[in-house]
């Protein structure tokens, strides 16, 4: 088992491209949301307005016009971050590496999916379009991504929703610390549609405005009534921590640790109030790994204002601190939004150092949750960050940074 | 191991068919195929038993609940006193899209209002895996993997690793996919479908079948199994992924990502080419598949190729895609512990340029089952290779 590193971050979300459009929305702490598209008519009158979408960015430096336009958005988003991650890196050249790609997604090529329906069940199959459907299966982006880089190692697509992008880094981890691939590149990419926000609308998995509140995500807050559905890519590019020392790259962060859990109590699409063995089962790993929640000084939390994911969430820390006061809980899908791998990028910042402002939309704490989110005041460069993220249906992951 | 497929629900009906050679294949009626440009497919026959109740779960979840029950009842486990060290790792490549095309209909003929939401309830990649580890009541690692036509075998070597580790004691393992019109029409904008039944590593060859159903393993570690008096049926080996990273929905032309993913899992798996017995192939009966295939098996097994009996499982029940991996893992297991081959329908000339020793007709029976291979090459060039042993080896 070999130690193993991050050595690069690619990112690409509604707050613009790379590391630096990033910091500067977490330490703003305002929700990136601009209205979605309602003109399909998917959307019930009362409904959420807003989403965490991505602005027209120039991505040509990562992804030339000519590649891109054989590709979905999120084949799109994952290869420009992965090249961005590379970058980030120091590596010009792969050479003879062999190189693992394990990418995951919510919900995949959601826009082309929805043409590929609409051609098949409107026109008629006979003009279903066969670049629709190479791209609209789930791991288009990860093969997109291996033929982008050469990378010939283990490529893996995983999709459990809120959980992915953190099951994804264990299982790059996994490549790399049991000597199946020299380097991975690991990470997530998700678009928003119309049709998606409608219908996580529907099933009152977003915000929404009212009682003179605006429409927001408000991770732990008293009134939260939803997420801000999100999108975008982020990337990490993971290699053994000796092999990165070797070629004098600086790591950014180790994966000290990484576990996974379920919670039956939960139903189709929503979280359950199975904390205590979710809280056990993160100990286990901890302890297993060598650092305990006592070691552990920052929590970048999964928490995105969904009513019972948070509780659950919140619920899951206490008891896995066991009464002990927690380190600050720092809560970035209240900024950078649901999905689109805004948490993983967000943790990896944290880990650096960035620092956090207070959340803009966050109101009052509740009272029925041992946890607050981070209040703004300047933080010391954290040592131990654990990362937690619960996944409607039941799914958990969890990841330990430390600074190398 | 519990399977629902084409041939039936449960294990004994899918090697029964297996065993009898003649494809599930045929006219269809899970949609209307009128307008697509084929018109067959192998479906699962309705349940002849009491089912999961339907509420808020697609037919590929109770493909998967079904075959995960079905898994747990036979190993004799006892899952609730495991259930903190039980995993899931499950392949689906479509998840609930049957039922979201019935909403996408109801959306545009009557209005967004009149489509139940139900319908997309579960629409997600991840809901077979997690209905079966809610069925179950699993509480340790759950993942899913929807690396296409790979998922099924992915997962099972996934959950192979987690138990390496020590992560796990049980894992549950497999795959679930149902017959969709996005997947039926997508394969025939490709023009990979045959318009007959498909007949891989047969010279006619034009295409595959689709189909759908689900397959589960019930994997523990050695140790976990002795302590409760388990006995194996198999021990799963080995296991490796690779890319071709060569082209979208062409394998390379010379099989070289997926005879480094057969190389990597035979060492894995601690055996040697000479060591494999058979080949649970991929075979879709694609022109472009079961040559790039054989070129593979070929650069790996080199002379004995020709000697070392080759099936297809897809020829008999259809390209089950997310759960192909998994169901073709159930029929390799079985062809380990009772010493033969299930065969190909014998239709069809062999293709004698592929150089194969094609299992046709009639099972073929074994006088050395100790190891054997399935394979599973899937679009966007992934390729995942599974190795399991006779039980008694180990």
């Amino acid at each position: 088992m070999r130690a193993v590193v991050i050595t690069g971050l690619g990112v690409i979300g509604p707050q613009g491209v790379g590391r630096v459009p990033l910091q500067d929305a977490l330490l703003a702490g305002r929700p990136l949301a601009s209205p979605i598209d309602r003109s399909e008519g998917y959307h019930a009158a009362e409904s959420s307005r807003l989403a965490a979408l991505v602005p027209t960015l120039d991505l040509t430096r990562w992804l030339p016009p000519s590649e891109a336009r054989r590709m979905s958005v999120p084949s799109r988003f994952a290869v420009a971050a992965a090249r961005m991650a590379l970058a980030d890196a120091g590596i010009e050249s792969l050479g003879d590496r062999r190189v693992a790609v394990v990418l995951a997604s919510a919900f995949g090529a959601l826009l082309f999916t929805e043409k590929l329906i609409h051609q098949i069940l409107v026109d008629g199959p006979e003009s279903a379009q066969p670049f629709y459907f190479s791209e609209c299966v789930a791991n288009a982006a990860a093969g997109r991504v291996a033929i982008a880089l050469g990378a010939r190692g283990a490529n893996v697509t995983i999709t459990q929703r809120e959980a992915g992008p953190l099951l994804a880094l264990a299982r790059a981890a996994q490549e790399v610390s049991e000597g199946r691939a020299d380097l991975a590149v690991a990470g997530s990419t998700d678009e928003v549609t119309p049709l998606l926000h409608a219908m996580l609308d529907r099933f009152r998995g977003t915000a929404r405005a009212g009682m003179g509140r605006e429409e927001a995500a408000r991770p732990f807050d008293a009134s939260r009534d939803g997420v801000l559905a999100g999108e975008g890519a982020s990337v990490v590019v993971i290699e053994a921590e000796d092999a990165a020392a070797a070629r004098g790259a600086p790591a950014i962060a180790r994966i000290a640790a990484t576990a996974a859990a379920f919670d039956p109590t939960a139903g189709v699409s929503d979280w359950g109030d199975g904390a205590a063995p979710l809280a056990r089962a993160l100990e286990r790993a901890l302890a297993r790994a060598g650092c305990d929640v006592t070691t552990i000084d920052r929590v970048v939390s999964g928490a995105s204002g969904a009513r019972r994911g948070d509780r659950v969430e919140a619920a899951t820390l206490a008891a896995a601190w066991g009464g002990e006061p927690l380190p600050p809980v720092l809560t970035p899908k209240g900024v950078v939004g649901e999905f689109g791998g805004g948490l993983l990028a967000s943790a990896v910042v944290a880990t650096e150092g960035a620092a956090f402002g207070r959340l803009a939309s966050f109101g009052s704490r509740d009272p029925e949750l041992a946890v607050a989110p981070h209040d703004g005041r300047p933080l010391p460069v954290p040592r131990r960050v654990l990362v937690s993220s619960l996944a409607a249906g039941g799914a958990a992951a969890w990841a330990v940074l430390e600074r190398p | 191991m519990g399977a629902v497929t084409p041939f039936g629900w449960g294990v004994d009906k899918l090697w029964e068919g297996a065993r009898r050679g003649i494809a599930a294949i045929g006219p269809f009626t899970r949609f209307d195929s009128t307008r697509h440009r084929t018109h067959l497919a192998a479906q699962v026959p309705p349940e002849d038993h009491r089912g999961e109740p339907a509420r808020r779960l697609s037919l590929a979840d109770r493909f998967a609940v079904a075959s995960a029950r079905e898994a747990v009842a036979a190993a004799g486990l006892d899952l609730p006193r495991f259930r903190e060290a039980t995993g899931v790792f499950f392949g689906s490549s479509a998840g609930g899209m049957l039922e979201a095309e019935w909403f996408f209909e109801a959306h545009i003929e009557r209005g967004a209002r009149h489509a139940k939401r139900g319908l997309v309830a579960s629409q997600q990649f991840n809901g077979p895996g997690d209905a079966v580890a809610r069925a179950v009541g699993a509480y340790g690692h759950v993942e899913t993997v929807s690396s296409a036509c790979a998922s099924g075998a992915m997962a099972i070597g996934a959950a192979l690793r987690a138990l390496r580790r020590g992560d796990l004691d049980v894992a549950l393992a497999g795959g679930s996919d149902a017959l969709c019109q996005l997947t039926y029409a997508g394969f025939n904008a490709l023009r990979s479908v045959d318009e007959v039944p498909s007949r891989p590593f047969r010279k006619d060859r034009m295409g595959l079948s689709l189909g759908e159903g689900a397959g589960v393993l019930v994997l523990e570690t050695a140790a976990h199994a002795k302590r409760r008096g388990a006995t194996p049926i198999a021990i799963l080996a080995g296991e490796s992924s690779t890319c071709d990273a060569h082209h979208m929905t062409a394998p390379h032309p010379d099989g070289v990502g997926a005879s480094d993913a057969i190389r990597l899992a035979l060492a894995d798996a601690s055996v040697g080419p000479d060591d494999v017995d058979f080949v649970n192939a991929h075979g879709t009966g694609t022109p472009l598949n079961d040559a790039a295939e054989a070129a593979a098996l070929k650069a790996v097994f080199g002379d004995r190729t020709h000697s070392i009996p080759v099936t297809s499982t897809k020829s008999l029940i259809g390209h089950l895609l997310g759960s192909a991996g998994a169901v073709e893992g159930v029929c390799t297991v079985l062809g380990l512990a009772r010493r033969e081959v299930h065969p190909m329908p014998d239709t069809g000339e062999r293709d004698p340029e592929l150089g194969l020793d094609v299992v046709l007709g009639r099972p073929r029976a074994l006088s050395r089952a100790a190891c054997a291979i399935s394979t599973s090459l899937a679009f966007g060039g992934a390729n995942a290779v599974l190795v399991f042993t006779r039980a008694e080896a180990a």
